[in-house]
């Protein structure tokens, strides 16, 4: 059977550019951040100033956090005032009872296999832009606040920690506040997971070039054409 | 009780000389953070100031911040520190007992009406209408409050009367609340640690008795001249930190060469406090220094931190045994089973759906 591809314009460039920095961000920070937690290399020769190895894989961890907060705020920004249909949090409005109605139950009821049909989205499917919104966002807001506040505590009323000090607060002390952005961490991986199976099974299932989507920026609309069935 | 007596009075009558009284007032500026200008002036309070009536009170403790804070550093401390304020009710160190003992607190609440300062070492078990510590027959909550009522300032001592210590870790059986939970409408200052350090309290004293109000506090209500920086940035091993070279067990070559103790469970790099700065037992060494991992003495919580000999805690309400990364590896392997659970399920609906194309074919 011929299919007809209707080619889409999905990912314009800064949602790219975000998708890819924040993936090697992340990348760099989960590991580094592991590490930091339990060093197991332990250089044995020499003196100790030579290495600076657990001072440099702090310091690329607090790097990439720089970057990885510079590119939040980059999407952010987009996100609230880009020109961009695919990329707007202005549809997300999981507030309003209506945006759990119709399309939201019908893409959970397919993905739990109880629907038959596979509805198809441009951009994200309310099931996807939910988990981005839990993931993703608030993720990302969870680890940089309580980065910060760690990161600021060793200049105690300087600039970060009078802005991202608080956030101890919530957690009662440092030492829980160190445990809570550990944990939290492993949403990273687990959030990898669910999203590379989906990308690529969505691909599989309805063949929208989702996989390579966010590199061409362009998905693809597929309709069976049945004048040409043979 | 002798009235309007100076500080500088009763040391001298205790034969202290002005020499060493000069030294103790320029180590406690250092340790507040003055200008050394401002040592005169602590010179002068000292000895023109009446002394500050105190009603130190003792709840569910262990009496070690007192223990501390008679073996301050300085050579003369152990007079100055209690002569400096008028320690009029104390009682673990009063001669006096019993309905005596409680007749003078009330005096001094009536005579010094808002001007006494209370310091509270301990904390008060709030469940069960307090009967878990009693006082001369009334519940240590009430003999708080009733004390705090009229008090100028309250000094928290230590980290029972700052956050709850051990008596409020979880479950807290006893229902123990810090000073701050049950004391809301005075100035406050938490003076934390197990115990805190002399020098420390002393110095809260002092500034308390200089200017006449509390020194300035951090979010957690703690002076920021001794708990700003944290122990793990002013530490004698953070070379060894840095460069990535750390104890593996108590019994290694590195715990012998003094390496870094964060994989021993160090609490440093969580825990504010002056320990690597001032030091204890008249600044000889502090735990670190000893080869002993910082426990977080001086945090709150500490104790549902632990444990104290890993690096990462147990997770509140998960259990014994469990940290971030077991919980973690448990998502990670639930995810990835989860996918591939649904992944063969995609493959049936597929075959499914494309067997029942092709009846409709035929
Ligand atoms: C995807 C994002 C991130 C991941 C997966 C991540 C992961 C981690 C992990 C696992 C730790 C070890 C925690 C511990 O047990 O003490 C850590 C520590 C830390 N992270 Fe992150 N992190 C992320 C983002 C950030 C950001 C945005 C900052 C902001 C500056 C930050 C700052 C820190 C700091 C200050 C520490 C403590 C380092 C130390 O105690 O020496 N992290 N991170
Ligand atoms: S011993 Fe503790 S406080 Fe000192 S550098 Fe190591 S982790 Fe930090």
């Amino acid at each position: 059977m011929a299919r007809l591809y209707e080619e889409q314009y999905v990912w314009r460039l800064p949602v790219r550019i975000y998708h890819w920095i924040n993936a090697i961000c992340i990348t760099i920070l989960f590991p580094t951040g592991l590490y930091i937690a339990s060093p197991i290399f332990s250089p044995s020769i020499g003196e100790a100033v030579w290495y600076h190895q657990m001072a440099w894989i702090r310091y690329i961890h607090f790097g990439t956090a720089f970057v990885f907060l510079a590119n939040f705020l980059f999407r952010l920004y987009w996100a609230l005032f880009g020109n961009d249909r695919y990329a707007r949090f202005a549809g997300f409005q999981p507030w309003k009872p209506i945006w759990w109605g119709q399309p939201f139950k019908d893409q959970l009821a397919s993905y739990l296999f109880i629907r038959k049909d596979e509805p198809n989205y441009c951009g994200h499917n309310p099931v996807a832009a939910l988990t981005h919104f839990l993931f993703v966002f608030c993720g990302s807001i969870f680890m940089l606040m309580t980065g910060l506040a760690m990161y600021g505590e060793t200049n105690t009323g300087g600039f970060i920690d009078t802005l991202f000090g608080w956030v101890m607060l919530v957690f009662g002390s440092t030492h829980a506040m160190h445990t809570m952005h550990h944990l939290v961490a492993w949403l990273f991986p687990v959030y990898l997971i669910l999203h590379i199976y989906a990308v690529v099974r969505h691909d599989i299932v309805d063949r929208s070039s989702t996989t390579s989507s966010i590199i061409t920026g362009y998905k693809h609309r597929v309709e069976e054409c049945p004048e040409y069935a043979d | 009780m002798k009235k309007h007596e100076t500080f500088a009075d009763v040391i001298s009558a205790r034969g202290i000389e002005r020499r060493d009284f000069i030294k103790y007032c320029s180590l406690i500026g250092t340790y507040l953070g003055l200008s050394a200008a401002m040592v005169p002036k602590i010179i002068f309070a000292m000895e023109t100031k009446p002394r500050i009536p105190v009603i130190w009170l003792h709840g569910l403790e262990c009496t070690c911040c007192s223990e501390s804070f008679i073996r301050s550093a300085h050579p003369i401390t152990a007079d100055i520190v209690l002569n400096m304020i008028s320690l009029d009710y104390d009682d673990t160190l009063s001669a006096a007992a019993g309905h005596q003992l409680e007749a003078v607190r009330k005096q001094i609440m009536k005579e010094y009406k808002g001007k006494y300062i209370l310091a509270v070492e301990g904390n008060a078990p709030t469940k069960d209408n307090g009967v878990y510590c009693m006082i001369a027959g009334d519940s240590f909550t009430n003999v708080l409050k009733e004390t705090a009522a009229d008090a100028m300032a309250v000094i928290a001592w230590g980290s029972c009367a700052s956050f709850g210590c051990v008596q409020n870790a979880r479950p807290n059986p006893t229902g123990a609340q810090p000073v701050h939970k049950i004391i809301k409408n005075k100035p406050i200052v938490n003076v934390p640690g197990c115990p805190p350090i002399a020098e420390v309290m002393t110095g809260v004293i002092a500034h308390l008795l200089t200017f006449g109000k509390l020194p300035e506090l951090d979010r957690l209500k703690r002076p920021k001249a001794f708990y700003g920086t944290r122990i793990h940035d002013q530490c004698t091993r953070r070379s060894f930190f840095d460069a990535g070279m750390f104890v593996e067990s108590f019994a290694d070559d590195g715990a012998q060469k003094g390496w870094c103790l964060y994989k021993m469970g160090c609490k440093g790099p969580t825990t504010f406090n002056s320990c690597a700065g001032i030091g204890w037992n008249e600044g000889v060494s502090y735990p670190i220094k000893s080869g002993h991992p910082c426990i977080g003495c001086s945090e709150p919580n500490f104790w549902d931190n632990g444990p104290f000999y890993t690096r990462l805690a147990e997770i509140p309400f998960v259990g014994t045994n469990s940290n971030a990364d077991k919980i973690g590896m448990v998502a990670v392997g639930a995810a990835a089973a989860g996918m591939a659970a649904h992944a063969v399920g995609t493959v049936i609906k597929n075959k499914r759906s494309q067997a029942e194309t092709t009846e409709k074919e035929d």
